[in-house]
């Protein structure tokens, strides 16, 4: 089984590193195979909005960078688990960058998906989801936000199993061990 | 002195997209009512750092900033939260001054439930409320692609020659003349330093036609694009398949 994990932290943020390293022990713990993908250390230009992925080099981005590496590495693992800061409620800049290049993992036709318009799949197999998110300290407002995010999100990418944490900077280390356990321990098993 | 209103216009399509369409018939209601409008399109704003600071320096002189931005998996794309980080660094370096200031916000989803943007809308109010600007409401706009190629003014006189009974005045005429309405309706709002009441926005919760009838145009629509591209044949491959 594979993994990968796409970091979304900025460049100063000198917590989420410690919660990749223990995200990336247990799912090896686990025997999940993979690594991590530092986005901001990556060259990944800005999706243009041009749906060119769609219609002109179906299920390939028009850009030649590494946002075409992060989409494949995508929809080739079995787990894939994105850490962010969690921004105003949403996701990092850095980790957004890298998942508007993605939807060429989708079909661009519509469908009717649990009552609403979706897009088609493009693939048989999408990954179950993880996602991380850390706060500096709780908030309730930016965690039911990010929550319902995720949810969404499944909506769209199909993952059969997904969770979703919160994480706070001053949580201790048996505290973010258990919560990373109780997430993967859900893709890992039954659904929340 | 007039009240001044800085402009972000946040997808990378530009003046191709429903964010510019839409953002700028609201600038135009603005100006007519005597706001001094500072536009920044912040695809291009955002490579040159002269014009970044351009654009602190007018929010910092504004009192509503009007954010309009597409929708892209449930929320802003990169670079809409990127100029939101970059505001918010602004803010706590001092840059930008508190006082009272209004944020309203557009958010263009191509789905055509209106609702795909409630998660994007509830994002702004967030970033209005760490950075004590005043939320005043967002406008949740399905099927947006529409309002790319026929700003609404152009698009309701375009229906307008149409018969009563034809059925594209229920599923363009109305929910446009709605929208219309509504934008009205906030422009006066905000100039007189208002939110907007959660009724006038609510009024923009309803999906007008079926699905299906959705489904069948937009496919349509991607058909005909991969046949001028003769791609029809490689619409459903699987590139990175396994």
């Amino acid at each position: 089984m594979s993994y990968v994990i796409l970091n979304g932290m900025y460049k100063d943020d000198s917590f989420i590193p410690r919660v990749n390293k223990m995200v990336s022990e247990e799912l090896q713990r686990s025997n999940y195979a993979g690594d991590t993908v530092i986005l901001h250390d990556k060259e990944i230009k800005p999706c243009l909005g041009c749906f060119k992925c769609w219609v002109q080099t179906p299920g390939i981005c028009i850009i030649d960078d590494y946002g075409r590496e992060v989409a494949k590495r995508m929809i080739q693992s079995d787990v894939l688990v994105y850490i962010t800061p969690i921004n105003y409620g949403g996701y990092s800049a850095e980790l957004k960058k890298a998942l508007d290049r993605s939807i060429g993992l989708l079909s661009p036709f519509f469908r009717v998906h649990e009552k609403e318009i979706h897009h088609e799949t493009r693939y048989n197999e999408y990954p179950n989801l993880v996602v991380i998110g850390t706060l500096e300290k709780p908030n309730a407002e930016q965690e039911e936000i990010f929550t319902s995010l995720v949810k969404r999100n499944v909506l769209n990418l199909f993952s059969e199993k997904y969770s979703s944490q919160v994480i706070y900077n001053d949580d201790d280390n048996t505290t973010i061990t258990k919560k990373i356990e109780r997430s993967l321990a859900i893709v890992g098993e039954g659904n929340e | 002195m007039n009240k001044q209103l800085t402009f972000l216009m946040c997808s990378p399509r530009g003046e191709k997209s429903a964010s510019h369409s839409i953002g700028f018939y609201l600038t135009s209601l603005f100006e007519e009512k005597g706001i001094s409008v500072n536009s920044f399109s912040v695809y291009q704003t955002l490579k040159i750092q002269e014009e970044i600071e351009e654009m602190i320096i007018s929010i910092n002189e504004s009192d509503i900033i009007l954010i309009s931005s597409p929708l892209y998996i449930d929320q802003a794309p990169y670079m809409t939260i990127k100029t939101m980080n970059i505001i918010t660094d602004s803010f706590q370096q001092g840059k930008i001054s508190k006082k009272e200031r209004h944020l309203f916000a557009i958010s263009n989803a191509g789905y055509l439930e209106y609702y795909h943007n409630n998660i994007a809308l509830k994002i702004y109010e967030q970033f209005a409320k760490e950075n004590e600007i005043i939320w005043a409401g967002g406008l949740p706009i399905g099927a947006a692609g529409t309002h790319a190629q026929y700003p609404i003014p152009e698009f309701l006189k375009m229906l307008e020659p149409l018969p009563k009974e034809d059925p594209r005045h229920e599923i363009y005429t109305k929910p446009t003349k709605l929208l219309d309405s509504v934008i009205r309706t906030s422009v006066d709002h905000l100039c007189k330093g208002e939110i907007v009441p959660k009724e006038e926005l609510q009024k923009l919760e309803f999906v007008p036609m079926p699905l299906e009838a959705y489904i069948e145009g937009g496919n349509n629509g991607w058909l005909e694009a991969a046949e001028k591209l003769g791609t029809t044949d490689k619409l459903r491959d699987k590139p990175y398949e396994r």
